[in-house]
């Protein structure tokens, strides 16, 4: 068979079939549409200004990888005067992480950008391996979450550096529109897909340049580059909502490539279709939220979701329909419309800073203090000492213990 | 009297053998019929409030695809009617048609569906029925030879001298993936339901919507790039047209209407069941309507309550529409980005000089479409 010409230049033999349109082009086509796709989505959303410091969230996976050397070539090409940065956050999980941040130190000396490394231990004290051990592998993903968002806020903010950039490409936009309609959350429904997620109050904006370009193409960029990257998926991830999503976007885009583009135009569209009362609270209450539904967050899955949190969610459901039987609705007679209005406000939360670490937050104090006191409350003075100090349940099953022995000897 | 020796009671009578069980209740037929009856007659109980209000008698159009859903919707409906008129002053809170397209002229022609036609007619005498063939959208809709023409582009040339069911048949032929097609047919339909809805003066078409169906429509309409005509698509308000949109079956799932079928003899004889999606068929070869049907029935056997969830929280949706947004001509969809919407999907296929006038998502089963 004859070599097929390029569809773009129709001059070059073309080596890769676009992910997204199944158009046939050489490679240095491919890399040339996939930096003007960028290019046109920083344009049209009016992402960066000219001297701007922009840090970009680099775990020296694929899509950061792919960002880092895509904004560095374009900020060249186009003049867009950006001062870049690495900023690399260490969960400290031991065969993950070690390898990925010695590919991050390399991208700092290939792409001659500034590199900051800050971890979980010297942060909050706590790695991500001494959780697990704490806590067991399942719903460890909730704090690794949490944890990061701060992090990488704090770290942008020891630079100096009001802008960070990750790697989120459309897949992960995708999946996070489909598990937001699946869990039925109406607010992250019309916060997910917007490609900036700032907050009135924090000075800290946080954007994805990539979230139009699907994830085989910045595979198959990072490949036709030869970019030096880390592959491989977190030890920790659970199944959960986003598992059944990531599922059904993978059977769509078998059907139909272009779906995941056009389930993130639907998402952007019914982004503005929520209603406003809904919407208000996620907007009002500021970075917590806004930094909260940060899309894909350990590149393998959402922070938040746990391994039975499609079961628990469908208990839940179930229980309340059962309910629902055995209630008696009662109404209040119909008054004049500003009733109608009252019955609409929906709490708004205030935003102020948490008492003990000073992070933002709409709480008095904020999810990562809460999910550091919870670690520490259960956290041994020291390793010796475990007879001190122990919780009832642990005292019963040393007293088992102790009589099972009793036992044994007595037979 | 001795109580009745019974193995399983039904939960609500205590009189008779539980036959079924949904919703972690055990149920006898006519105890079952009567549930989800309740749950229907309760969502079309505004119209007898409306009829208060406005003094006039609203008329509603109920398409019927002679499938289960919106044969037991007609039923319900029948036996609330029957009901009323049995009363010494009768008072129907509407004036109900009912529309079959004939599934003859959309699918493979089949004499069942004539048979099914004939039985439903008789079953149920005080009702209006029309039947339609799919072609009649070029009767009812009158712009739109024009508007297929222009949408299909150069992949497909109206002969103006075939008659109108030779045309629609070219046109559905130059259709090449089974997603495209089967979005274009739902896209059709609606529209031959509409235009027949004003043609009588119908304010309102009452769809036969199972709430399964309705999630899996929800799902697919988000990955055809519809997101924003869920707001009519699957939501109860006002269509594009002028035409509201109701959805009484919104609290029934697909397998407890399939269970009102089993015990309602009235409706053997007139249910042509579903064609079974083969699980032979290659996900690919799959349209992504019936991916996301068989995706919610698979996933809705465990998380029942999660998938109903789906089309609530599509229902909580709000159109935003006002007077200066263009519509797709084909499909009454949002052409562009919705107001509020400032992502750039829509620029990236700028290049393709039709995008101006159609919307997102037909522009995507366009003929020939890269996609």
């Amino acid at each position: 068979m004859a070599p097929t010409a390029c569809f773009n230049c129709k001059e070059a033999r073309a080596v890769i079939i676009r992910p997204k349109n199944r158009h046939k082009l050489c490679r240095a086509c491919f890399l040339e549409v996939f930096e003007t796709e960028v290019h046109e989505t920083i344009i049209g959303t009016n992402l960066f200004y000219p001297g701007e410091r922009v840090a970009i969230g680099a775990s020296g996976g694929k899509d950061s990888t792919v960002l880092a050397a895509v904004l560095k070539t374009l900020n060249e090409r186009y003049r867009y005067g950006l001062d870049l940065c690495l900023l690399s956050i260490d969960e400290g999980i031991r065969g993950y992480r070690d390898d990925s941040l010695e590919t991050v130190k390399r991208n700092a000396v290939q792409y001659d950008m500034p590199l900051e490394i800050l971890g979980y231990g010297e942060l909050y004290g706590w790695t991500m391996d001494q959780v697990v051990a704490q806590i067991g592998k399942k719903g460890n993903c909730t704090y690794c979450g949490v944890f990061r968002r701060q992090a990488l806020d704090r770290g942008a903010a020891k630079l100096g550096i009001k802008h960070v950039v990750t790697g989120h490409n459309a897949d992960d936009v995708a999946e996070t529109v489909m598990m937001n309609l699946l869990r039925a959350d109406l607010p992250r429904l019309s916060r997910g897909t917007s490609i900036v997620t700032e907050s009135g109050a924090s000075d800290i904006k946080r954007s994805k340049p990539l979230k139009y370009a699907y994830e085989k193409e910045i595979v198959l960029y990072a490949h036709h580059r030869q970019l030096d990257y880390f592959s491989t998926e977190c030890i920790y991830s659970p199944e959960a909502f986003r598992g059944s999503a990531r599922t059904l976007i993978k059977d769509l885009e078998k059907i139909r490539p272009s779906s995941i583009l056009d389930i993130v135009k639907s998402g952007e569209d019914m982004a503005a279709l929520v209603p406003r009362e809904v919407n208000q609270s996620g907007k009002k209450c500021g970075s917590t939220a806004a930094a909260e539904d940060d899309v894909g967050g350990c590149g393998s899955q959402n922070g938040r979701t746990s391994g039975g949190e499609m079961a628990a969610m469908e208990k839940e459901l179930a229980e309340n329909e059962s309910a629902e039987s055995r209630e008696t609705e009662i109404r209040l007679p119909k008054g004049p419309p500003s009733s109608v209005h009252l019955q609409k406000t929906v709490k708004k939360q205030t935003l102020g800073h948490c008492e003990r670490c000073g992070y933002l937050s709409s709480q008095r104090i904020c999810k990562a203090c809460n999910l550091l006191d919870g670690l520490n409350r259960n956290r041994p003075k020291t390793a010796i000492e475990v007879s001190v100090g122990l919780e009832d349940e642990e005292i019963s099953s040393t007293l088992m213990r102790q009589m099972e022995r009793t036992e044994l000897t007595n037979s | 009297m001795p109580a009745k020796e019974l193995v399983r009671p039904c939960l609500d009578c205590k009189d008779a053998e539980a036959v079924l069980d949904t919703r972690k209740r055990q149920y006898c037929g006519n105890c079952f019929q009567r549930f989800a009856a309740h749950k229907v007659l309760l969502r079309m109980s505004k119209y007898k409030q409306l009829k208060k209000e406005t003094g006039q008698t609203p008329k509603l159009l109920l398409p019927l695809s002679l499938g289960v859903s919106s044969s037991v919707l007609l039923h319900i409906i029948n036996g609330d009617i029957e009901r009323q008129l049995a009363n010494t002053f009768v008072n129907l809170g509407f004036e109900l048609t009912i529309l079959v397209i004939d599934p003859s002229t959309i699918l493979t022609p089949d004499a069942k569906y004539n048979q099914a036609y004939e039985a439903v007619t008789k079953a149920f005498p005080k009702l209006t029925f029309n039947r339609l063939p799919f072609h009649s959208v070029f009767e009812y809709v009158s712009d739109m030879k024009e508007i297929v023409q222009e949408y299909a582009g150069s992949s497909f040339t109206d002969d103006e001298s075939l008659s109108n069911e030779d045309r629609l048949t070219t046109f559905r032929a130059s259709i090449s993936t089974a997603t495209s097609k089967a979005d274009l047919d739902s896209v059709l339909l609606t529209r031959l339901v509409v235009g027949y809805a004003k043609s009588l003066g119908c304010g309102t078409v009452v769809w036969g919507d199972s709430d399964t169906r309705l999630a899996a429509k929800t799902l697919a309409g988000v990955a055809k790039g519809r997101g924003a005509s869920l707001t009519w698509s699957v939501s109860d308000g006002m269509s594009p047209w002028g035409v509201a949109f109701d959805f009484p079956l919104r609290d029934l799932s697909k397998p407890e209407l399939e269970q009102f079928k089993g015990v309602c003899e009235e409706l053997s004889g007139i249910v042509v069941p579903d064609e079974p999606i083969s699980d032979n068929v290659l996900t690919k070869n799959l349209s992504i309507d019936e991916l996301m049907m068989r995706y919610v029935r698979t996933q809705g056997e465990k998380y029942r309550g999660v998938m109903a969830n789906v089309s609530r929280t599509a229902n909580k949706l709000e159109s935003t529409t006002g007077s200066d947004d263009v519509l797709c001509p084909l499909c009454g969809g949002h052409v562009g980005n919705v107001k509020g919407n400032s992502g750039v999907t829509v620029a990236n296929q700028s290049s393709d000089n039709y995008s101006s006038k159609f919307c997102y998502g037909c522009m995507r089963s366009r003929p020939g479409a890269n996609c």
